[in-house]
């Protein structure tokens, strides 16, 4: 990849480092009854809202990292902070050295920034259209930008509606174009928020592979963050995961399956419609004749649970599969809303 | 610098070109509704000043010639910021800023370039210049170099109050993203409805009020007197020019203030209703 123009960043080492970030928010709080119309306007009152409460960490040039966390944790407002859309009200935020803020202009040139729910396409043009005036104000070279477009065509497919109206774009074919757009430029670090919104199997497939390809020249960092965990799981190699606004987890899939119970199923077909009672091995429930087991931590014994089974009724037929990641997150999250002290948001 | 806002200019009048272009019907119909708007918008006064023989101390010619410039004076920040900074409190209410601050150049060079629609502006134009210049000959008016520079300067002037008064409305929104949504746009009409009559019968109370509070005697009124005569100060030519960097400041110091905020507490509402055609 042509960086020549980038003169001044290491081809390594740390590219985004937040220190005790810090983000509050104050929320209106309007009362809904009629007769606090007056108070409502002369004291109204207001919630503070603490999105990010001293949240560290680094992230180093070439990695995919998964940002995931339940709603209103503070995803959102991390990328916006990383940015440069909000500055944090304290601890600090330096992303390829600069501080996203101030030096705003000079910074957003290297990123790339999608926000699933927002689109930066022209609303009355076609698709072309908008990748044009995005290599005008970005400056982009041409023989990067015709590139670039070969990339978002072949890989996204962004080609079928190159000439269609972006306001007749289907919610995934614009996510689609969205991407691509913020490809052009070959950003050395993309932030994604929930870019996969809307987006069919296939679809999300080429963003998986699109961004996979990115990572594996080495040059380009990934922040992505997503309520799916599949798919996250495929993407990144590393999940942060953030709890009203603290830094809950950060380390590899396994580790996160191996930490909070690598939940794993076991399921047994017999002749009988009676589930086999085995210890260390939870009955999660029993359809006709299939008994499905939740076994516990990595250690779990299944040849003795066999043997143990077989000892009570004929064993037909045995799969062991690892629990869906979704369900270890819901057991996360699950958890985290337990031990929530009250009044926190 | 320049040469990259001509090339961002170059750019947008492209997208307004391929805009027009791909919807021509819309773009007339909605160019004859402009241009009924326009006409209905002076006609009043043009009859009045045919009906008497001028609104006294203005001749009827010098009242065409003030019609005319209220309407270049007004297409001008139609024609580059219509659909940005003269509806600035849409962008900041629609929580829309944040798509100016992805892109990789300042602030205000996005929004000095981003309005740009020159198809739509220069067509509204023509008008207001036809007023101007068939007053001017009736009038016997000597376009001499320096008439000609203060003449620019005061249509600048009187183009950049508008945009300016508009803009510092229209930060209202950075605090009250619902209910100042519009406000800029209030701004507007309240200036342009304003701006095609001569004010000298009102009270000194009021005329002050109409070039400080709202400066809508800025549009048309006080830099035609300037520039016809009818008031023969030196100062009188300047006035305009100097009204209107003193909104500009203004503006730009409020903008400032109001960025260093969104940076804090960002926007609580997004919709992404307008904020690219
Ligand atoms: N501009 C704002 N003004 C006030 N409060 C805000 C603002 N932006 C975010 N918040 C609050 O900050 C908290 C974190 O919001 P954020 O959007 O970062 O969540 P998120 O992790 O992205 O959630 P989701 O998964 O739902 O997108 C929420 O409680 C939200 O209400
Ligand atoms: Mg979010």
């Amino acid at each position: 990849m042509h960086r020549s123009d980038r003169a001044g960043t290491p081809a390594s080492g740390t590219v985004v480092e937040c220190r005790s970030v810090c983000k509050t928010f104050r929320q209106r709080q309007p009362s809904e009854r009629p007769r606090d119309v007056l108070r409502n306007l002369l004291h109204p009152r207001f919630r503070t809202i603490e999105a990010l409460r001293g949240v560290s960490f680094t992230v180093n040039r070439g990695e995919v990292v998964a940002y995931a966390g339940p709603n209103g944790a503070g995803k959102s407002t991390t990328i916006k902070l990383l940015s440069g859309m909000l500055a944090p009200t304290s601890g600090s935020v330096r992303v390829l050295g600069m501080d996203p803020v101030a030096d705003r202009t000079r910074y957003v040139g290297r990123i790339g920034v999608v926000f699933g729910q927002r689109t930066e396409l022209w609303w009355d043009h076609p698709v072309a259209a908008s990748y044009e005036w995005k290599r005008v104000v970005w400056d982009i070279p041409r023989e990067r930008f015709d590139r670039m477009c070969g990339v978002a065509r072949d890989i996204l497919g962004v080609g079928e509606s190159w000439n269609t109206l972006a306001r007749e774009l289907s919610l995934g074919q614009r996510m689609r174009a969205d991407l691509g757009m913020a490809m052009l430029h070959e950003p050395e670090i993309l932030f994604l928020d929930e870019p996969t919104l809307g987006l069919d199997v296939l679809a999300k497939r080429s963003m998986t592979r699109l961004v996979q390809q990115l990572s594996a020249t080495g040059s380009v960092t990934v922040m992505v963050t997503s309520h799916d965990m599949n798919e996250l799981e495929q993407l990144a190699g590393r999940v942060i995961f953030i709890e009203s606004g603290n830094l809950a987890y950060d380390g590899d899939f396994a580790s996160l399956r191996r930490e909070f119970g690598d939940l794993r199923r076991l399921v047994l077909e017999t002749d009988s419609a009676t589930p086999p009672s085995l210890p260390g091995a939870e009955l999660v429930g029993s359809q006709g004749m299939r008994h499905e087991y939740r076994l516990g931590g990595g250690g779990a014994d299944v040849a003795a649970l066999l043997r143990l089974a077989g000892e009570q009724c004929p064993v037909l037929d045995v799969e062991t599969h690892r629990a869906p990641i979704d369900e270890v997150i819901a057991g996360i999250y699950e958890h985290w809303g337990r031990n929530r002290p009250a009044g926190t948001a | 610098m320049a040469a990259r806002i001509l090339r961002l200019w170059a750019l947008y009048a492209y997208l307004d070109g391929m805009w027009i272009a791909r919807d021509f019907r819309s773009f007339i119909f909605y160019y004859l509704a402009d241009a009924v708007t326009a006409v209905a918008s002076v006609a009043g006064v043009l009859l009045l000043a045919q009906r008497f023989d001028g609104i006294p101390p203005w001749t009827r010619d010098q009242v065409v010639f003030l019609l005319g410039f209220g309407m270049v004076a007004r297409f001008v920040p139609d024609m580059l910021g219509n659909y940005n900074v003269l509806h600035i409190s849409r962008r900041i209410g629609r929580g829309q800023l944040d798509h100016i601050l992805v892109q990789p150049q300042p602030v205000w060079m996005a929004l000095l370039t981003e309005g740009f629609a020159p198809f739509w502006g220069l067509l509204s134009l023509a008008p207001g210049v036809g007023l101007m210049v068939w007053a001017g000959q009736r009038m016997g008016l000597e376009a001499t170099p320096p008439w000609l520079l203060a003449f620019a300067l005061n249509l600048a002037g009187a183009s950049a109050a508008l945009t300016a008064y508009a803009a510092l409305w229209g930060f209202a929104a950075f605090f009250q993203p619902r209910a100042a949504e519009e406000i800029s746009g209030s701004a507007v009409d309240l200036m342009t409805d304003l701006k095609g009559f001569p004010l000298d019968a009102l009270g000194p109370g009021l005329r002050t009020a109409l070039v400080t509070v709202i400066p809508a005697g800025l549009m048309a009124w006080y830099p035609c007197r300037a520039l016809l005569g009818l008031d023969h100060g030196i100062a009188a030519l300047w006035a305009t020019p100097a009204a209107a960097a003193a909104l500009c400041c203004a503006a730009c110091l409020t903008f400032r203030m109001g960025m260093k905020r969104y940076a804090q507490v960002g926007s609580s509402r997004y919709t992404s209703f307008g904020h690219r055609r």
